[in-house]
């Protein structure tokens, strides 16, 4: 996105006021992380009624409410819970979605149908999970899959629509003239998409990755009432569901917190550029 | 490309460390033994259950006994039942859930099952009494009983030579008095709309019929004639609490207590475990919550804090039956009772916790009456709005209240009164 | 071959559609289904015709919870807006470190919403009580979560937080596509500050705008984690989302059926809501 010539006149004329003022906006961004850093390494006794108390360095940095708090929420097992469903949504939506969007937006030359097709599905975007949650709760458990299964498979129907909407835009961009080619040359539709489409397709990939990921990975709700009592926890799912172990002891609660944010954190630090990419493209198609 | 390796790499690490998690997970399967699952609601007695399971599974070869005791239960017992998923056993309160069960025909009938007659008769009143209508049969083995009152710190109270009241007035003077003592009276958590049914049904039931519910069901009384002095005197005890009390939650509010940043506390003896986790030296007493000014009237508020019910669905009544024989061995029972303070509904010698010494009187002559809360529908959630009503400042607080109190009641509790109503036309028409 | 087009995109959409129709439309008909019926989850149910949605418009609670979501999205939707648009503007001029600050400011986005409602639950609890206090500023003193005028700002305040970041980075790109000569041209006709952005930045961003609004505003409906994590609906039930409500009463309320009629208004109010609000900004788009 930034090209050379912007690069170029920032260094010709940088605008300081804004920059200071940037920076010193960025404590709202740290100050709430800042404070989950430093109570979750204190112990309850440093947690005095000021605010030195809240936000003083701790007199020893241990990590003993970690390890506490691995235990008490078991967050190996959440962890690795929120991964394979956030994997798996996403690589089946990748798959899946990918895959129905070239058939529905080719199709539309066929017929009327698949146009129907597309705003059907694409109008579930409007649906809200609220209304959805009490019967599906029900239908999940008559067909035995309220577990993480039938949670991934709930992530994979939930963002269809967006998805659906994303590929079907992205293929408008790309000349049919590929595959009438490949045709000629004989080969299958099916054999054309994965050879052909699906690698073109890769910077939307990247786009429903990031926002599904990010969409499954948060969400609390969906295994909330599909899962809950089965004593299987997503990372979120598990700070809601130990909120009564933490009780008052807020130093092993915060350290919990941070546990469940640093994956995501890290996977931040790691794809920043392809997550805002992702984010931004799919916002704005 | 590089970022796109980048992502790839990641995801890789990411599933083998997957594969390996999954790998550990999954139990083992049961070996022709009958399995049992029990669901009960109280997380704080879930190490009593663990160990209770345990002791079970070594002592029985044939069955197989799981307990569940999971945060939030009654939302995930609901929910399990939503699923039609429904457990063997389950351990409720005695509330108006089990009323909803109960008329959902979901419990089996256990009149058969001999461990019932050595269960006090007050307390199988009791579970009769939550019956919407009277149901043939008997459905629920009450466990445990708790009692709600005022916990106070004992060795406050020896210090200044405070004395324990027995009217309303009495109480207020004491609260005058360890206020100009410089101590904080009361202290709440109102933050959980839930504590604040504490202090309300310690002062109903002095104050109000016991079976006020099913009076206004049959359109014999209102409640804004019947709580008017309630609502009055839970506000007066605002006087007495630390600022802004529903800034705190329960949590909070057990540990200030424990830790003796208030003389007393009007909450049940459920949450002594919870206090002296926080702290183990506290030395807490209780007594019987005076709200009125006739000593005679006041009564110890105690209702069936553990119940046990034999599902419908449950397919081995005899196994279900064997558990519950060893729930009520003595030896278990007491254990209940050193772990969590509470008040057998068995008949027998047992311990009582010393805290509950200010109401043993109370417990003995049986001059106890069930919480109120326990005939509210839960949806209807009078939590909220006597929450509400609290903070209300304003003049007519006390009117809005208890005019939404009887409006709201006739709506939530329709299908029930339309019940009742089915149920007394036909029987005077049997008559 | 034109035939075996035709075949693999019918073999393709045919099971994607069963599945959609399978969770998500066949759910929203049984929903659509319960909501005339007294159901509480479990046990027997009796049909009650249209007395749920008669209800509804009784039912102080949950004039109350629409009441509440409206306000908290409305209010959210103009703060995020505000606040993003500035922000962008900042990010998107001549600064040091631009990807950095970008970076940085992205942050909350990515993080849970519970998580972060449950620390700044905290925040507001404790720490923002004893700032109050120590400044002397009385409606600071005390909880801002403990009292019903206050308890949704503090709500607004964890909503905006993490929300900034997704419109602010969409500000962003809209920035880019604004080409420089648009500015020269302007500034020839001596277009500064507040007057350069109204009449040349905002109409040519307008249709960024029109995405936040519409993201914003369905985001915001339905809010649940915040609620869940710092209120749960409290105090007086002056906090409670329509979407807490349902999940509350529906699931463990044992107003399975008229849960479920609200949740029937709530989807049509969503639908509506959005529908209306992107007419209207097409129509403004076209205007200008």
């Amino acid at each position: 996105m930034s090209t050379k010539s912007e690069q170029v006149k920032v260094k010709a004329n940088v605008n300081w006021p804004i920059t200071i003022l940037l920076i010193i906006g960025c404590v709202t961004i740290f100050f709430p992380l800042y404070m989950a850093v430093i109570i979750a390494f204190k112990q309850p006794s440093e947690m005095t009624n000021d605010i030195m108390g809240a936000l003083s360095f701790p007199s020893v940095w241990s990590f003993d409410n970690f390890r506490e708090a691995m235990e008490v929420t078991d967050f190996w097992h959440s962890l690795g819970n929120s991964l394979l469903i956030t994997l798996l949504a996403v690589g089946i939506s990748i798959l899946l979605h990918s895959i129905a969007g070239f058939a529905i937006g080719r199709g539309k030359e066929h017929g009327k149908m698949y146009n129907f097709i597309y705003l059907y599905i694409v109008s579930g975007m409007f649906v809200p999970f609220a209304i959805l949650m009490m019967p599906l709760v029900k239908q999940t458990a008559s067909m035995g899959i309220a577990n993480v299964a039938g949670v991934i498979l709930l992530y994979v129907v939930f963002y269809m629509p967006m998805n659906l909407l994303l590929y079907t835009g992205y293929l408008k961009n790309i000349p049919i003239a590929l595959e009438e080619a490949a045709r000629v040359d004989g080969a299958s539709t099916w054999k054309t998409y994965w050879s052909i489409l699906f690698p073109i397709m890769r910077p939307m990939h990247a786009t429903v990755a990031v926002l599904t990921a990010l969409g499954t990975w948060n969400d609390v709700m969906t295994p909330l009432v599909i899962m809950s009592g089965t004593g299987v926890n997503t990372l979120p799912l598990a700070q809601l569901n130990f909120q009564t172990q933490f009780g008052t002891n807020y130093n092993l609660a915060f350290a919990s917190y941070l546990l469940a944010l640093i994956p995501i954190l890290l996977f931040y630090l790691i794809c920043q550029k392809q997550i805002i990419n992702g984010v931004v493209n799919g916002a704005v198609k | 490309m590089r970022k796109h390796n980048k992502i790839a790499a990641g995801t890789l690490l990411l599933g083998a460390a997957m594969a390996g998690m999954m790998l550990s997970g999954c139990g083992s399967e049961a070996d022709g033994k009958t399995q049992i699952r029990m669901l009960q609601y109280k997380p704080e007695a879930t190490d009593f259950f663990d160990a209770l399971e345990e002791k079970f599974n070594e002592t029985h070869d044939d069955i197989e006994l799981t307990i569940d005791s999971p945060n939030d239960a009654m939302t995930i017992l609901k929910t399990q039942l939503i699923r039609e998923d429904y457990p063997d056993i389950v351990g409720i309160g005695g509330d108006v859930n089990y009323s909803n069960f109960l008329d959902a025909e979901l419990f089996m009938d256990i009149s058969d099952y001999e461990g019932l007659s050595t269960i006090k008769q007050s307390y199988l009143d009791t579970a009769k009494a939550l019956e919407f209508v009277p149901v043939e049969g008997n459905y629920a083995l009450p466990y445990m009983a708790n009692a709600a009152g005022v916990l106070y710190n004992r060795d406050l109270f020896e210090e200044h030579g405070w004395t324990i009241p027995t009217t309303w007035d009495e109480f207020i003077a004491l609260c005058d008095e360890i206020q100009a003592a410089g101590i904080q009276p009361l202290y709440f958590g109102f933050r959980d709309a839930w504590t604040c049914l504490a202090p309300w049904n310690a002062i109903a039931v002095d104050l109000a019929d016991s079976d006020i519910c099913a009076q206004v069901n049959r359109g014999e009384a209102t409640f804004t004639e019947a709580y008017d002095q309630v609502a009055d005197r839970i506000k007066a005890l605002l006087d007495y609490s630390q600022p802004d009390p529903a800034a705190y939650s329960y949590n909070d509010a057990c540990t200030a207590f424990a830790r003796g940043e208030s003389a007393m506390y009007v909450i049940g003896s459920y949450a002594v475990p919870q206090i002296q986790s926080v702290n183990p030296e506290i030395n807490i007493d209780s007594f019987v919550f005076p709200a009125s000014n006739n000593a005679e009237e006041n009564i110890l508020n105690s209702g069936n804090d553990l119940q046990f019910s034999v599902m419908k669905t449950c397919e081995n009544k005899e196994a279900a039956y064997e558990v519950l024989d060893f729930l009520l061995e003595d030896e278990n029972v007491q254990a209940y009772l050193d772990d969590q303070n509470a008040v057998p509904c068995k008949e027998g010698d047992f311990t009582l916790a010393p805290m509950l010494d200010g109401m043993k009187t109370y417990i003995e002559e049986g001059k106890t009456a069930d919480y109120q809360d326990h005939y509210y529908p839960a949806e209807m959630a009078v939590d909220a709005m006597i929450q509400t009503y609290l903070l209300d400042t304003s003049e007519n607080a006390k009117e809005t209240f208890l005019t939404r109190f009887d409006t709201d009641w006739t709506r939530y509790n329709r299908d029930v009164i339309r019940k009742v109503e089915e149920y007394y036309g036909n029987q005077s028409e049997t008559e | 071959m034109k035939n075996d087009r035709k075949m693999t995109f019918m073999l393709i959409t045919i099971p994607v559609v069963v599945l959609f129709f399978c969770f998500n439309t066949l759910p929203l008909i049984q929903g659509f289904i319960y909501s005339f019926t007294n159901f509480k989850g479990y046990g027997s149910y009796d049909w009650v015709g249209l007395r749920n949605y008669m209800d509804l418009f009784t039912d102080s609670r949950v004039g109350g919870s629409y009441l509440f979501t409206i306000k908290y999205a409305v209010v959210c939707t103009i703060l995020v807006n505000v606040i993003s648009l500035i922000l962008a503007l900042g990010l998107n001029s001549k600064i040091k470190g631009k990807s950095v600050l970008r970076g940085i400011y992205f942050i909350p986005n990515v993080l849970g919403a519970l998580v972060v409602s449950y620390i700044f639950s905290f925040f507001f609890t404790y720490i923002l009580p004893v700032v109050g206090q120590t400044l002397g500023i009385e409606a600071l003193s005390s909880s801002i979560l403990s009292r019903e005028s206050t308890a949704w700002i503090g709500i607004v305040i964890v909503g905006v937080w993490q929300s900034v970041a997704m419109n602010t980075i969409i500000y962003i790109s809209g920035l880019q596509t604004v080409p420089e000569d648009v500015y020269e041209a302007g500034s020839i006709d001596g277009a500064t500050g507040w007057k350069k952005f109204k009449s040349l930045t905002f109409p040519l961003i307008m249709p960024f705008f029109t995405i936040n609004m519409v993201l914003c505003m369905k985001n915001f409906l339905m809010v649940f984690d915040q609620i869940m994590a710092l209120t749960k609906g409290g105090p007086s039930q002056s906090t409670e989302s329509i979407s807490y409500l349902i999940y509350n009463n529906g699931m463990a309320g044992g107003q399975f059926g008229f849960q479920s009629a609200n949740a029937f208004v709530f989807f049509i109010v969503i639908v509506t809501v959005s529908v209306l609000q992107m007419r209207f900004m097409n129509k403004r788009e076209e205007q200008l």
